[in-house]
């Protein structure tokens, strides 16, 4: 021992003990840091730095569109065909539904699912198909569980409920961050990039309308569908809210939505409001239609259900 | 920190605390609690066709056309019997046994001849006297069914595919029989789709969910 040293601060034996026992903590912290590597879906860069969806240029939306398509060629291992349709001059989307004629097989369900991209496990849906007892509209006396050997049932009618695409969108109004908005066709959309997650506008939606992705939507590769559009169809991320858009990705290109093409009782009715000789006029001047859902709540739906006579 | 002994014993808890969830995340099953597999739905119910053909798809498809050929079994120029029992029902004879005879209640619609034409089997003879091809029964339909064959020309009645925005594409208007069996019209009743899984799976079996944290 050097004696001109007399207290040293740390001797030979104590440094190698201390140094093993942090060497073993830290890589015990770094193993139970493990959970963060299963953290998955980050945003690139690019996806980061985006701009705002109505502050982009034309070049930089064709940017972004390619981004897009890369990555779901990344992940499905197929190129869609990703594009912007803007909504059309002159046209105001309006949705009918004959109540007299849905004998609630659910088939709407699931071809919007198809269509639109949705995750299948765990499951998103937009359309919930209500049964009610006949005589009542009250929806508190309203059942989607129903599992019956065959559709219609006696002593029920059926009900489906989906993005009543409000001329007051309460859902809009709660937005923190305006990632959801409703386009000059009438219908209220949402930019998946810009969405933070914070589920305001899934409660103050009185509709049940919208779905939140809890995890990274699960869609097998083989039922993706590659006709895309950046405000509806495209595969969402973890962490963002997603509706009912009127399947913008067709009907922006003139074409009806997916449920009113696969209902088998011809139930459902969509058109442009503003052309006095479509479907939808007709049926606002001539059959019976009584309601808009939850009408007392002053949103407006561009949704009307309605009975033959 | 205050004692330098407590150093030590300090980092050794914190290790071993750490050591410990390392081996639970490194030998423990990576997601305990994931719900089961939802299977995926039948395509079947993807499918966007109509409940029934009619003789205009089969025409255009150019597919087998011969239950049309009447006049392979019947007489040309000579008009079928009808025979009917003593409840005054039409007795339908075994070459015919597919006709479910139900269109109208009580019975009171069980004459061939109301629909068909007498003299030309090949043809439709509507209410109002018009002789018609297989291919526009709408027409024949339409004479006793009014309010519903104008809903049906607006678009409003039945199925329309296609384009809502006619100068962009095609759209197509389902026929009558598309979806009704002339001879037994009333919509037939179908399987369901399946239903809604619970989002948050607590245990219950599939199709049991939970109630909706709304209501």
């Amino acid at each position: 021992m050097n004696t001109s040293d007399p207290q040293p601060t740390m001797d030979r034996r104590s440094f190698l003990r201390t140094s093993a026992v942090l060497t073993t903590g830290l890589a015990a912290l770094a193993a139970s840091l493990k959970p963060l590597l299963e953290i998955k879906d980050l945003p690139t860069m690019e996806q980061f730095l985006q701009k705002y969806y109505k502050e982009l240029t034309p070049a930089e939306m064709a940017k972004v569109l390619n981004r897009i398509a890369d990555e779901v060629e990344k992940e499905y291992g197929l190129r869609p065909h990703v594009r912007d349709l803007k909504p059309m001059d002159g046209v105001e989307y309006v949705y009918c539904l004959n109540l007299t004629r849905c004998i609630g097989c659910r088939k709407c369900v699931h071809a919007c699912v198809a269509e639109n991209n949705q995750s299948r496990n765990p499951e998103i849906q937009y359309i919930r198909v209500l049964r009610l007892p006949h005589g009542s509209l009250d929806i508190e006396k309203a059942e989607h569980n129903y599992h019956p050997e065959s559709v219609p049932e006696k002593g029920f009618f059926y009900m489906p409920v989906q993005c009543q695409q409000c001329k007051n969108p309460p859902c809009v109004k709660v937005c923190p961050v305006h990632a959801t908005w409703q386009e000059k066709d009438g219908i209220t959309v949402i930019d998946y990039d810009w969405c933070i997650g914070c589920r305001y506008c899934e409660a103050a939606c009185p509709y049940w309308a919208r779905r939140f992705n809890f995890t990274k939507p699960g869609i097998p590769k083989e039922r993706l569908n590659p006709e895309m559009s950046y405000l509806g169809n495209r595969p969402r991320r973890q962490g963002v809210m997603e509706k009912c858009h009127f399947c913008i990705q067709r009907t922006r290109a003139g074409r009806y939505p997916a449920c009113l093409e696969v209902c088998p009782a011809g139930a459902r009715k969509f058109g442009n409001i503003l052309d006095p000789n479509s479907e939808v006029s007709y049926i606002l001047k001539n059959k019976r239609v009584f309601i808009q859902l939850k009408e007392e709540m002053g949103t407006s739906p561009r949704f009307f259900y309605y009975f033959d006579v | 920190m205050n004692s330098p002994t407590r150093t030590p014993q300090t980092l050794v808890v914190l290790g071993v605390v750490f050591a410990g969830l390392a081996l639970n995340f490194l030998l423990g099953s990576p997601n305990p609690s994931a719900p089961p597999r939802i299977p995926l739905v039948d395509t079947n119910f993807l499918d966007t066709s109509t409940v029934r053909r009619s003789y205009a798809d089969l025409a255009r498809a150019k597919e087998d056309l011969s239950d049309f050929d009447c006049y392979v079994c019947h007489e040309k120029g000579k008009a079928p019997t009808l025979r009917f029992d003593t409840n005054q029902n039409l007795i339908i004879p075994k070459e015919h046994a597919d006709v479910v005879m139900g269109h109208g209640s009580h019975g009171r619609n069980n004459n061939c001849f109301n629909c068909h034409n007498e003299t030309n089997l090949e043809f439709l003879q509507s209410r109002d006297g018009r002789q018609l091809k297989f291919s526009d029964s709408p027409q024949l339909c339409g004479s006793c069914h009014g309010p519903t064959y104008r809903d049906w020309e607006a678009g409003v009645h039945g199925r329309i595919t296609g384009y809502w925005k006619r100068d962009l594409g095609e759209f197509q208007r389902k026929q009558c029989v598309n979806c009704h069996n002339p001879h037994s019209p009333r919509f037939p009743g179908r399987p369901p789709a399946p239903g809604p899984h619970p989002l948050h799976w607590n245990g219950t079996e599939a199709g049991e969910s939970p109630a909706h944290p709304h209501s």
